[in-house]
């Protein structure tokens, strides 16, 4: 009987184990899936992908301002931990720049992260049953720019190795493209764009950053299509195309007479899961620091005359730093607090895209009006020089350099117009590269 | 009222009825070794029952058994099993045992029911005994207890930080991005053994640069387990052994089984230890001269120098950092007891251990009590519970990005500059972002954990005939801890003027359960034939949870996260749940030759296909040549020779298969941004095969025992966390990328040397080698686990080593450098007993090559701070800048640097009182041990044991580390 029991009692637990052992799947638990906003999203779905967007173009920048700041011999970059800053950026003996390394990965993925957000919105709009049209039409205007100023930022970094642009599916991307095709693939990326803001509806909200291109605090398409305007003339630009450089100002928000700060920012804060700008050091910090390269203050007070407000983006030290046989005793004074914004496009930009467009297409009196701008509105006198193509161009790529200081326009420029050569080199075995390796992950 | 009287009367009747019937007799007696040597711990059982004690400190032992008489079986660990008539007429005995050092009667589990005589198993198991794990120079965590004792495994402690985090690879590395840390299983609880980052990386920004993972150098949670409470530690080095454990087991298993409540008087033992800790080895600092200065630090620096000059203020920070002197305290408490139904093993300690940083330490209370209790003479049951409560302050060490850990901060920050505070407070440090001495002393970083463990075992004789038994045997239990970790770094920090001050204050609970069920059937239809069968069920679930919560902008002096007006907060889940069964047939023939074979079936929610059965089978034989008839060799007193082959897997890591999309906001507003780890729906688990085979050998009575084996493990479909392009958006993803090897050979000699009456020294000398290769990649050769080729980086590809370190070479963009492998290992336990009652134990740990990639020396040499850095060099130029000259010229090999060394790990010497001054004693023991006595080395970091990356795949990757400590202790033991 006892026995009997015995038994029954352990055929039973392991009938009664074998039940629960059924297979079991718990699903993501730390969040959504990509699949959620792919198939058939809500518009509150593309709306958090949308604000997601945004907040993810600000992730690594600072590693893409120190990499085109060193390069550009705007500043140096000293880390206690961190030796590259100061050898490999800036060519030290036989270094060179490494295809794998994080000064070009930390950046180049976060950018492509961009891209891929962006294309998650443009894929779960043409899925989505639930979104309205004219809605999808905003959301995919607004991820369309962001996807073209992204794919801008890294072939920057690139140049002639080129970036790939159609990278919608992961395991086929598309090819590299040259740096022409890029430039142009950009370009049109932008006038899709413009072209979906016809009977668009914006469904979402962006930060105060883009405050421009909205009306009561609703985004407005005509404004939106000003924002589109100013980038797609930074890229004509850079395409050489001065008429369209000009074309693309006048649809812009371009203002001759305008705040030179008016323009779209990326903007920080400290609230939950935001980022704060880590672009900022304070003054004085030891250790982990941004210096003004040390030929920025006395080029810039000979250049611009000690009245100039420019010379305040580098700050005297207290103490001289060092590092590997680097020194200055200027701090960069460019973002002044860790929610200090960085800059998209504004119209101090756009007023010199203009002058650059005139000069090259030798209509010099309408430059130097806007050069002038410029000049006087940093409290700098009025253009003294001769009114030859090279002195204008001098001055163009001195005002832009003072002006753009450490936003990651001077190494481009200087490149854009063969003048890497005359960047300085503070070691004698120091180099200036002209471009970054593509990332080894991309297969050579 | 006549109804009661009669119960009353039966109840009486009953209740007296076991001594009526049973008439009893007390057996006593002295157990002692072949040199008359005294033995105390010595089991005493009657067979075939579940009376039993053990012998005191004089070897002495008094049991009662049944007045019919009994057979008496003498076991202890390291000796012959000795049994032996006892009745009302033989009621005193003297028993010697004799020396079993191939350990060949010592029971090994073999399934997850079952267990073998070492003499028949055909894999080498290794046990680690309690004896071996603290008996000489008990080390602070469990964890650090095993390291330098266990053949075929290579151990690497992370850092010296209190609280330990050891990495354990048993027979080379079986994963590159899964698991590679062996299952451990305590009293059949498969326990969690994770390590939980506390968010130092808010501060540090380590996973910033040049590699993500993280570097907050937590420590393993396996280190809750406490090392005196353990019986032993059985180690199923690979899949041949622990295929049975199916797919949790392609990295071994560690069985744990705590100690157990003996039958007999109640025996309390205290014992106390007191002891100081000290930093095993100090780097010293470089000496300054005015030359010296103007070159690190131009004209101010030098200034600077002349005037701490002046004035006799130049310092050595590393020592004012380092070199503070623990004070180690341990008190045990332990009460064993039983009677013939029911026995229980009660301990208890308390452990504070101060580090040698100030404000950082260990500490720990524990509980635990496991009682044994048979309901019948058929159904026995078994519990093991166990509270810790432990408090780990850690310090702040490792890699940064931010120049705020002490050695980061240190290794810029010369002597001549002025760190001390004044009553305006702690001066900025003009070299660097933080000032060491100010981080130190304002900021907190602890681990606080409590846990409980609890399993119970069920055995019941279902069936029981002359030739069968079927048992039916239930294990499991939970273990569920919650893990606090605190981290704050008050605003007036240097480095927290930005943010104002940072509190990460995160909250980690985890409850693992588990149980196996099994049906074990024994046939023996004569002396020659036993057959073992059982089949069982298993399931185990695992649910962890982690908030952090990260808060700036703080309230002066104020750490809740409340007090703050910048708050983000992450969580972290995971879960799974695995399920299998398994079916196991052992057979003995003329006790010589065994057969075993097995197979086990999984499924886990883990896998990219959770309702995917997945087997794993097993198959060992083993044939003891002594015992067949035909052999008669008077050298041999034991020859096997051994074979077995088994699968294992390995479950790809949680959430592997999902495209995840993480929080991003911005302006208030709540966004979605992809994850930068790619999904893969396909994910599977690799499988490790292992073939082993070997041959153990005793000569000379037992006086020499040699036990050889080797092995080959294969690896397929190897997860890895392989770099995609990032054009596709991802950084990474999980695949099955490709298969591995390792080959190895393991040896172990065990010898007595010398056996009389006056000394007596036992040896075991171990050696062992590992060789690894990838065989195949799905993908590109993938660098991996450090901070790219420019400072020397693992690469997984195919034909070469798994742990390869490549690097710049010139031009060459990937050259061998390395490897983190060592060329072989061995180590060498020695117990000397002499004159009676002396006892002195050592542990000698050679390892043998590997190399290390020191980023520390980097750091300084790029600080210009090494202490070597002015040594003249054969070349006419100076060190410091000699490497950083090859540096420049792109070599990476400057910082790979051979790791190998020499260690005396452990070293006590004890002596144990016969005379003693009261009858309540029944035993005193006093001891001196050290640890880490002396490491001899030629690696240049602190110590050659390091890991950056903590425990996994990449260790051996020195960022500066919290410095190793050596220990000193002497030992109190009383039992009364």
């Amino acid at each position: 009987m006892k026995k009997s029991f015995i038994i029954y009692l352990s055929s039973g637990l392991l009938a009664a184990a074998a039940l629960p052992s059924c297979s079991k799947e718990f699903g993501s638990l730390n969040g959504a899936v990509i699949e959620d906003l792919t198939t058939n999203p809500t518009e509150f779905q593309m709306i958090n992908t949308m604000v997601g967007t945004e907040s993810g173009i600000r992730n690594n920048l600072d590693f893409y301002f120190d990499a085109t700041g060193v390069i550009g011999r705007e500043i140096y970059r000293f880390a206690g931990s961190e030796p590259r800053y100061t050898t490999e950026l800036l060519g030290k003996d036989a270094a060179t720049l490494n295809n794998n390394t994080f000064y070009l990965t930390n950046s180049w993925n976060s950018r492509y992260r961009g891209v891929k957000n962006c294309n998650t919105i443009i894929q779960g709009c043409t899925n989505s049953k639930q979104i309205t049209a004219p809605k999808k039409k905003g959301f995919l205007a607004v991820a369309k720019f962001f996807k073209a100023y992204q794919l801008l930022l890294n072939l920057n970094l690139t140049y002639t190795n080129g970036i790939r642009v159609d990278v919608n599916d992961p395991d086929k991307p598309g090819p590299f493209l040259s740096y022409d095709e890029s430039l142009k693939a950009i370009s049109d990326l932008l006038d899709e764009s413009k072209a979906d803001v016809a009977g668009a509806e914006f469904a979402f909200p962006l930060s105060a950053g883009f405050d421009i291109v909205k009306t009561d605090g609703a985004i407005d398409g005509a404004k939106f299509i000003k924002l589109n305007r100013a980038l797609a003339a930074r890229v004509a630009a850079y395409r050489k195309d001065w008429p369209g450089v000009l074309s693309r100002l006048n649809e812009s928000f371009f203002d001759l007479n305008g705040s030179l700060t008016m323009g779209a920012y990326h903007v920080f804060s400290t609230g939950a899961n935001d980022q704060t700008n880590i672009t900022f050091f304070r003054k004085n910090s030891n250790g982990e620091i941004r210096l003004a390269h040390p030929n920025f203050h006395a080029e810039a007070v000979a250049q611009l005359g000690p009245n100039d407000d420019r010379i305040g983006k580098a700050t005297l030290r207290d103490k001289v730093a060092s590092s590997d046989d680097l020194s200055s005793q200027w701090d960069v004074w460019v973002y002044t607090s860790n929610v200090a914004p960085i800059t998209i496009v504004r119209n101090e930009e756009l007023i010199l895209l203009y002058a650059e467009a005139k000069i090259r297409l030798t209509q010099y009196p309408d430059a130097i009006v806007a050069l002038n701008r410029i000049r006087t509105s940093h409290n700098s006198s009025v253009y003294g020089g001769l009114v030859t193509d090279d002195e204008l161009t001098t001055d163009l790529l001195r005002q832009r350099r003072f002006s753009f200081y450490f936003e990651g326009h001077r190494w481009i420029d200087m490149r854009r117009y063969n003048k890497l050569g005359d960047l300085p080199k503070d070691r004698p075995n120091d180099d200036v590269f002209d471009k970054f390796p593509r990332p080894l992950t991309e297969g050579q | 009222m006549r109804h009661l009287l009669k119960h009353a009367v039966l109840a009486i009747i009953c209740a007296a009825l076991p001594t009526l019937l049973l008439a009893q007799v007390s057996v006593t007696g002295t157990v002692t070794d072949a040199a008359n040597n005294p033995l105390a711990g010595i089991s005493v059982k009657v067979k075939n029952s579940n009376l039993g004690t053990s012998t005191d400190a004089s070897g002495k032992f008094v049991l009662t058994i049944p007045s019919k008489g009994a057979t008496l079986e003498f076991t202890s660990v390291g000796y012959k099993t000795q049994s032996v008539q006892v009745s009302e007429n033989n009621a005193i005995v003297s028993i010697k045992m004799l020396e079993d050092i191939g350990r060949l009667d010592e029971v090994v589990v073999t399934g997850l029911a079952t267990s073998v005589k070492r003499k028949n198993l055909a894999n080498a198991v290794v046990t680690v005994s309690s004896k071996d794990l603290t008996g000489t120079a008990p080390a602070q965590t469990f964890d650090a207890a095993l390291n330098g004792k266990v053949p075929g495994a290579l151990i690497n402690a992370n850092s010296g930080a209190p609280g330990g985090g050891i990495s354990v690879k048993l027979r080379g590395v079986t994963s590159v991005f899964g698991n590679t840390q062996p299952l451990f299983v305590v009293d059949g609880v498969f326990i969690d053994n994770r390590s939980t980052p506390a968010g130092l990386n808010t501060v540090t920004g380590a996973a910033r640069g040049g590699n993500a993972s993280n570097q907050d150098n937590p420590s393993s949670r396996v280190a809750d387990i406490k090392a005196e409470d353990i019986e032993n530690v059985e180690i199923l080095k690979g899949a041949s052994a622990a295929a049975i454990y199916g797919s949790k087991a392609a990295a071994g298993v560690v069985l744990i089984t705590t100690k157990r409540g003996k039958t007999g008087k109640t025996k309390l033992t205290v014992s106390q230890d007191l002891g100081i800790m000290k930093a095993s080895k100090l780097l010293g600092q470089r000496e300054w001269t005015e030359e010296r200065a103007l070159d690190f630090g131009k004209a101010a620096a030098k200034a600077e120098y002349i005037a701490a000059k002046n004035a006799g203020k130049i310092y050595d920070y590393e020592k004012e950092l380092y070199g503070e002197t623990g004070f180690t305290r341990n008190t045990n408490i332990s009460l064993v007891g039983g009677n013939e139904k029911t026995s229980f093993f009660l301990s208890g300690g308390v452990k504070e251990e101060d580090g040698i940083i100030k404000r950082t330490g260990y500490g720990s209370k524990s509980l635990r009590v496991n009682v044994d209790h048979r309901i019948t003479d058929n159904i026995k049951v078994g519990v093991s519970t166990s509270y810790l409560n432990s408090t780990a302050d850690r310090g702040l060490t490792n890699n940064d990005n931010n120049s705020v850990t002490f050695g980061v901060a240190l290794s810029s920050t010369p002597g001549f500059t002025e760190l001390h505070a004044t009553e305006a407070g702690y001066p900025d440090n003009n070299y660097s972002a933080s000032n060491p001495l100010q981080t130190r002393d304002l900021m907190t970083n602890r681990e606080s954990v409590n846990r409980f463990m609890s399993g119970i075992t069920l055995e019941a004789i279902l069936q029981k005939s002359a030739a069968s038994t079927t048992r039916f045997i239930a294990r499991g239990g939970f273990d569920y801890y919650t893990l606090k970790t605190n981290v704050h770094f008050p605003n007036e920090l240097q480095f927290q003027k930005t943010v104002e001050g940072t509190s990460v204050q995160g909250f980690a609970k985890n409850l693992n359960y588990n149980y196996i069920l099994s049906l074990v059937n024994n046939y023996t239809p004569s002396d020659k034939f036993n057959l073992t069968s059982s089949l069982g069920l298993t399931q185990e679930n695992g649910d962890f949870d982690n908030l952090l919560n990260v808060a700036n902008k703080l309230v002066a002096g104020q750490s809740n996260i409340d007090q703050s007006s910048a708050l983000s907060a992450t969580q972290l889940r995971n879960k799974f749940q695995d399920n299998g069964f398994y079916i196991q047939e052992e057979a003995t023939l003329i006790d010589a030759i065994t057969l075993t074979a097995g197979v086990r079936f999984d499924r886990s929610s883990n896998n990219g296909d959770y309702k995917k059965l997945y087997g794993y089978p097993k198959a060992g034989v083993s044939w003891n040549l002594t015992n067949m008839g035909f052999w008669h060799s008077s050298l041999f007193d034991n020859l096997k020779v051994r074979a077995a082959y088994g699968q294992a897997g390995n479950f790809p890591t949680f959430g592997s298969k999902y495209n995840l999309i993480s929080n991003f906001n911005i302006g208030g507003n709540t966004g979605l941004l992809l994850s930068t780890i790619r999904g893969n729906k396909d994910i599977a688990p690799e499988r490790t095969s292992e073939l082993e085979a070997g041959f153990d050998l005793s000569m000379f009575n037992g006086r020499i025992g040699l036990e050889f084996s080797v092995y080959e493990k294969r690896i397929t479909d190897f997860l890895l966390q392989r770099p995609v392009a990032g054009s596709s958006g991802w950084s990474t993803q999980f695949s099955n990328a490709g298969d591995l090897r390792n080959r190895g050979i393991e040896i172990s000699l065990n010898t007595v040397p010398v056996n009389n009456k006056n000394l007596r020294w036992t040896s075991t000398v171990n050696f062992w080698q590992n060789r690894s290769k990838v065989t195949r990649m799905e993908v590109d050769p993938v660098e991996l686990g450090v901070f790219g080729p420019t400072l020397g980086t693992f690469k997984i590809e195919t034909g070469k080593s798994a742990t390869q370190i490549v690097g710049l070479a010139g031009s060459d963009i990937s050259v061998p450098l390395g490897d983190a492998e060592p060329k072989f290992q061995m180590n060498f336990l020695n117990e000397v007993t002499f004159l009676k009652n002396f006892s002195f134990r050592f542990l000698l740990h050679w390892k043998n090559g590997g190399q290390n990639i020191n980023l520390s020396q980097l750091l300084t040499d790029l600080g210009k701070t090494s202490p070597d850095y002015d040594e003249p060099t054969k070349e006419g130029s100076i060190k410091g800048k000699a490497r950083v000259a090859r540096f420049g010229a792109k070599y990476a090999d400057v910082w790979v640097q051979d790791a190998g060394y020499l260690r005396l790990r452990e070293v006590g010497l004890y002596y144990r009182f016969t005379k003693l001054p009261t009858s309540a004693i029944k035993g005193l023991r006093v001891g001196v041990s050290a640890n880490n006595l002396f490491t001899i080395t030629n690696y240049a970091g602190y110590d050659p044991e390091v890991s950056n990356f903590g425990t996994g795949f990449s260790t051996n990757v020195d960022v500066m580390p919290y410095p190793m400590s050596k220990r000193l202790g002497f030992h109190l033991s009383v039992e009364f």
